[in-house]
């Protein structure tokens, strides 16, 4: 009896050296079958155990027993290191090569920054309007205030659509004269004006047409956004605090803003507004044309049926490919209508 | 227009810097675009006076001198001998340059400097030295210092002394086309005195009644034969000057704004002009012919059509009735308010000046410099608006010019042709509404002397008591001639802006009314629509509007928008479509070596459709190259972009917009573009696009090598389509069952035809059913194809028995064997 008794420990011990020195799990597996199997030695051990006399078997049993589950809970330990050992990549990621991919799309920079013009007026109050781009004289000019032999209305400056091709039905409406590509967003004033009664706070980012070869400075075809505020009372203090507003949200709180007297046919008095911050001076100047306004000029609001002595309002309008330029440092503005992938991809 | 500073300073007191002057006309609405320091002659240089001369401690020949040079007294030694004190010399102040003598390259540069132990603080000047001749300034040649006349002015710049003028700024202004009366010297003094408050100084000119001898009426006559055109022209007669160079002072002004100087006479009327904003035209008094009363007679007439005219340039021009001429009785003698002719022109040999200083009407100069392709100062000047009340003050001012530079003797007065005087405007204003624009409260007071500074005087005020306190309006005010661009009220408020200055206006912040407009939820939508396609991995371009009519596959040519004016066949239609352009687009990058190209454009695209031009918007989606970015490993890591990615982009898409009931038709034959094409319709019926593989060959035509998709879709249509609802449908509680299907059917069955046929079998509770594979080739017959479909089956409110499950399916299956002739391969 002392004898068997006295085995279990040493075999026991061997038994857990013999799993834990197990390098893989078939290794582990073997190990087990060693002790635990049919033939294993710990198997012989509890075979034994009939041999026994009566009343010594309960005690070595026990024993025998708290020895197994030792060994068994080792071996669910081994093996669960192990499994982890194994289900490692067999090769160490390299964190530092590029994954694989999936590629989102990026805005145009034009619509980013449309986009971000019209966040800001928005915050103000402002809604979204738009207008057709081919145009008449009425809405483009005449509404406008334009002088009826003012250059901008040269065929030299502006794009006349044609009359359709021969024959059809085209050539039967006639009245098409003087159709043309809008030269400035400033003809939806008009159109919503005539719609709609005031007050009126509105913007109206879009395409606009000037008979430009293109340069580095020119596209035939290029962005405006233009504003337009009309209520009692309105103020050139007003136009002033919009646009400071604006201004700021678009090219940082650091930006300044100055108003010079100028001149436009649809706005009295009108004004330019140059800008000034961090990037400005770093292209060596004190300050940069940024757009155009004014107060709207009571001509415009007879025009459509506005009454001056009541309403008030101001207008304004900048290009977007310029501020576009100036946000992100580009130089031609060709590149925006180029689309190459690797200027799109940098927006 | 160009001035320079000192020019400016002749009518206006002013003592500001080139940089404070540039910030004050440009906020007065005069933007500077670009300043020029001139250095002038004789840089350093004053006229000094000698106060002592004494013997240098040290040598012999030299001399220690006190110098006044208007400031103070300097130290200067001197090795001359030619001198005493009291005389005056040039001194060059230490700092300054010589310029280099003969042989040398670098200029020598005066400095502070010890000569044999004592100090000199500059250098007294030989006329050598200065690269001058003084006998050509009329001064003693001697040897030694040149010695100034004794009435020269100590501390006067030398090169002012020697009329050579000293440094000048030279301003580049934007002038407004509003406003004409800024296109002159004096208009823009008149600006900056309204500012400064300093007078505004006018320059010297003749009465108008000087002169001697005959009258102007005795030797010429003036006939206005178009008085629309030429309302009022003004001639003097100045007999007997000699041609010749201009004096410096003129020739220096005139070449310092960048005008080159003529002859003495010529120079003056340019110069006035410049002064004055009045073109002036001098002509050759013997050349113009005699009218019937025996008199040279100027006549201001239409030109007959087809008269032939040569200007002075030498040039011949065809000119018709829309042109005016002046003419004598004989032939045009001047392009009027344009260019005067070459058989009239100032030469060599003229004694006797007609001068002309005439009001021409605007709209028709305009026209004759565009339409016979001449610009000038002067049509530049009369097409923006001369001032009528400035042409007899113009000519005076010449007449004046042209005695002092050219000799000469004034006939007496002037003709002055004027049938119809233009009365002065008036306009009246209430000071409350300066007020209410501007936002800034100013007195009655502050607004009439804003305004009375720049010229407008009270005409008239509302009479009223003198206990009234209601303000004194309105007022009215007489608008002054050479303000051609006041027409009413708010111009008035205008000039007060301008000279309060905007910038002393406060900002407010944004008050009052939130906007509306139908498009404002229109604008949400595309952006909407733009980030969904960015989210798919394209990226957006923006293409331009206008097109070669040559690149426009497939519509018919009346339905193309064209251009009256095009810039060049490039561009000479406005689009129709998206693709031309996307082509466009893709072939630039190709070139550029960025073969994997994934965008979509959003734009307009313009069709002539029933006599009437429709803007519509299109959404457009062009894709060639690699499937997927670069990766390094993988099998599919190669693959290109095919029709079912095209597909799968725009399933997507329309999925997020909420589009029901899109079908896509196979177009049987290839298209002018496609090569395998398909159009896409909402039931079948309203169109909303197409989709489609270019064909290799227009591929190529744009360089591209790889399969080129394209889709193009009536952007207007799907997002009236669209459906933006979203309502929840409850997860699915009980499990679904799943039961292949693998059938060989003939190429012409379509995935739609074995929707259709699942669909006829109405077999219960039938869930989803997916294509997961196809198969052609390997024991699959030609013209028929293997696909497989899983069908997923599930109750609402039960699991579903096994049986169930396959009563279901086999309806499914009876039907495909029935409808589309499916083979069921085991």
């Amino acid at each position: 009896m002392a004898a068997l008794l006295d085995e279990i420990e040493p075999l026991k011990q061997s038994a857990l050296g013999a799993l834990q020195s197990a390098a893989d799990l078939p290794a582990l597996e073997q190990a087990k079958g060693a002790f635990l199997g049919a033939e294993g030695q710990f198997t012989a051990l509890m075979k034994r155990l009939g041999t026994l006399a009566k009343e010594e078997r309960p005690a070595a049993g026990k024993a025998i027993n708290a020895a197994k589950v030792e060994i068994e809970a080792a071996l669910a330990a081994c093996r669960e290191a192990l499994e982890l050992r194994a289900s490692a990549p067999k090769v160490p990621t390299d964190f530092t090569a590029p994954g694989r991919r999936r590629s989102l799309g990026h805005l145009h920079p034009l619509t980013q920054v449309t986009d971000d013009i019209v966040r800001a007026f928005r915050r103000l109050g402002f809604a979204v309007a738009d207008g057709p781009e081919i145009e008449d004289e009425v809405h483009c000019f005449d509404a406008l205030n334009t002088p009826k032999d003012h250059p901008a209305r040269d065929a030299q400056d502006t794009f006349y659509v044609g009359r359709g091709e021969p024959a059809g039905a085209a050539a039967s409406t006639g009245a098409v004269g003087g159709t043309l590509l809008r030269t400035h967003t400033s003809s939806v004033q008009i159109r919503v004006m005539e719609k709609m009664p005031p007050p009126i706070r509105i913007i109206v980012p879009g395409r606009v047409y000037r008979r430009d070869n293109a340069d580095a400075t020119h596209n035939p075809t290029f962005h405006q956004v233009e504003g337009l505020y009309v209520d009692r009372g309105v103020t050139v203090g007003d136009l002033k605090g919009t646009v400071e507003f604006v201004f700021r949200e678009l090219m940082g709180s650091d930006t300044r803003i100055r108003f010079r007297p100028h001149y436009f046919s649809y706005t009295e008095p009108s004004f330019e507004i140059d800008f000034s911050n961090a990037l400005v001076k770093k292209l060596g100047k004190d300050w940069l044309e940024i757009a155009g306004c004014g107060m709207v000029h009571p001509q415009v609001f007879e025009n459509v049926g506005y009454d001056p002595e009541v309403w008030s309002g101001w207008a304004f309008g900048f290009g977007i490919e310029r501020i576009a330029m100036i946000r992100y440092g580009i130089n031609d503005i060709r590149l925006f209508y180029e689309n190459d992938v690797r200027f799109l991809r940098q927006f | 227009m160009k001035i320079t500073l000192n020019w400016l300073k002749q009518y206006v007191e002013l003592d500001w810097t080139p940089e404070e002057m540039t910030e004050r006309l440009t906020m007065l609405g005069l933007e500077v675009e670009g300043v020029v320091k001139l250095g002038g002659a004789f840089e350093g240089v004053v006229v000094a006076q000698v106060i002592t001369r004494d013997r240098h401690p040290n040598a012999d020949k030299l001399s220690v001198c006190r110098v006044n040079d208007g400031k103070g007294e300097r130290q200067i030694v001197c090795g001359a001998q030619n001198f005493q004190p009291g005389d005056k010399v040039p001194l060059i102040l230490p700092g300054a340059s010589l310029p280099p003598k003969p042989g040398d390259k670098e200029p020598f540069t005066i400095k502070v400097g010890k000569i044999r132990g004592v100090e000199s603080h500059g250098m007294m000047c030989a006329a050598e030295e200065l690269g001058l001749d003084p006998e050509a300034l009329g001064l003693k040649k001697e040897d030694g210092l040149l010695i100034l006349k004794p009435d020269a002015i100590v501390g006067q710049a030398f090169g002012e002394y020697l009329g050579r003028g000293g440094s000048d700024v030279v301003f580049d202004l934007e002038v407004t086309p509003n406003r004409p009366d800024l296109n002159s010297v004096i208009g823009i003094a008149r600006e900056v005195a309204a500012i400064t408050g300093h007078p505004l100084q006018l320059p010297p000119l003749v009465s108008s009644d000087a002169g001697e001898g005959d009258t102007a009426a005795d030797l010429v006559s003036v006939q206005l034969d178009a008085a629309d055109l030429g309302p009022r022209y003004t001639a003097r007669v100045i007999r007997g000057v000699k041609i010749g160079p201009s004096p410096d002072w003129l020739r220096n002004t005139l070449e310092k704004v960048g005008l080159r100087s003529i002859n003495n006479v010529v120079d003056v009327t340019n110069f006035v002009m410049l002064e004055t904003g009045q073109p002036l035209h001098a002509f050759d008094y013997h050349l113009v012919a005699k009218g019937a009363n025996g008199r040279p007679t100027v006549i201001v007439r239409r030109a007959s059509d087809g008269e032939s005219f040569v200007t002075l340039d030498g040039k011949q021009h065809t000119l018709g009735s829309e042109h005016l001429l002046i003419a004598d009785s004989e032939k045009g003698i001047a392009l009027a308010g344009v260019m005067g002719g070459r058989n009239t022109e100032i030469n060599d040999r003229t004694v006797d000046v007609l001068l002309e200083s005439a009001y021409f009407s605007p709209t028709n100069i305009r026209r004759t410099s565009k339409t016979l392709g001449i610009r000038t100062d002067s049509s530049y000047r009369f097409e923006r608006g001369a001032d009528v009340g400035m042409t007899d003050w113009a000519s005076r001012r010449a007449a004046h010019l042209i005695q002092e530079t050219a000799g000469g003797r004034l006939a007496k007065g002037a003709v002055d042709a004027y049938p119809a005087p233009t009365l002065p405007k008036q306009i009246t204003l209430r000071h409350a509404k300066v007020s209410e624009l501007l936002g800034v409260t100013l007195t009655p007071d502050q607004i009439e002397v804003s305004l009375g500074s720049l010229g407008f005087r009270v005409a008239q005020r509302k009479p009223r008591a003198v206990d009234d306190a209601t303000p004194p309006e309105p007022v009215t005010f007489t608008v002054p001639s050479y303000r051609v661009d006041m027409k009413r009220e708010v111009d008035l408020i205008e000039e007060v802006a301008r000279l309060y200055g905007v910038d002393r206006i406060p900002s407010t912040p944004p008050r009052h009314a939130k906007g509306s407009h139908p498009f404002d939820d229109r604008y949400d939508e595309l952006m909407q629509v733009r980030r969904w396609l960015t989210g798919l991995g394209l990226n957006e371009a923006q293409g331009q509007t206008l097109v070669s009519k040559s690149t426009i596959r497939g519509l018919d040519p009346a339905m193309v928008v064209g251009l009256a004016n095009p810039l060049s066949s490039d561009m000479d239609a406005l689009r129709p479509s998206l693709l031309p352009g996307l082509m466009d687009i893709l072939r630039h990058n190709l070139r550029h070596r960025n073969g994997d190209v994934a965008l979509f454009e959003i734009g307009r695209v313009f069709r002539r459709e029933g006599g009437s031009v429709r803007e519509g918007r299109s959404l457009a989606i062009a894709l060639t190259g690699a499937r997927q970015p670069a990766f390094w490993a993988g099998a599919e890591r190669d693959a290109k972009l095919e029709l079912s990615d095209l597909k799968g982009l725009i399933e997507e898409f329309f999925e997020h917009a909420g589009l029901r009931g899109v079908g896509f038709v196979r177009r049987e034959e290839p298209s002018d573009l496609f090569v395998e094409s398909a159009t896409v319709a909402i039931g079948g019926k309203l169109a909303l696009g197409q989709l489609g593989w270019v064909h290799a060959q227009v591929a190529k035509s744009y360089d591209v090598r790889d399969a080129v998709l394209l889709a193009e879709f009536d952007l207007d249509q799907i997002l009236t389509r669209r459906n933006a609802g979203r309502a929840f449908k409850p997860l699915p509680a009980f499990p679904s069952a799943r039961r292949d299907v693998a059938m060989v059917v003939s190429e012409s069955v379509t995935h739609e035809a074995v929707l259709q046929a699942v669909r006829q079998a109405k077999a219960g509770d039938l869930e989803a059913v997916e294509l997961f594979d196809v198969f052609r080739g390997g024991s699959v017959p030609d013209g028929q194809k293997s696909v497989a479909y899983a069908f997923t089956y599930r109750g609402a409110d039960r699991t579903l028995t096994d049986a169930e499950v396959t009563a279901s399916h086999g309806k499914v299956v009876e039907q495909l064997k029935k409808q589309v002739g499916a083979t069921l391969r085991e």
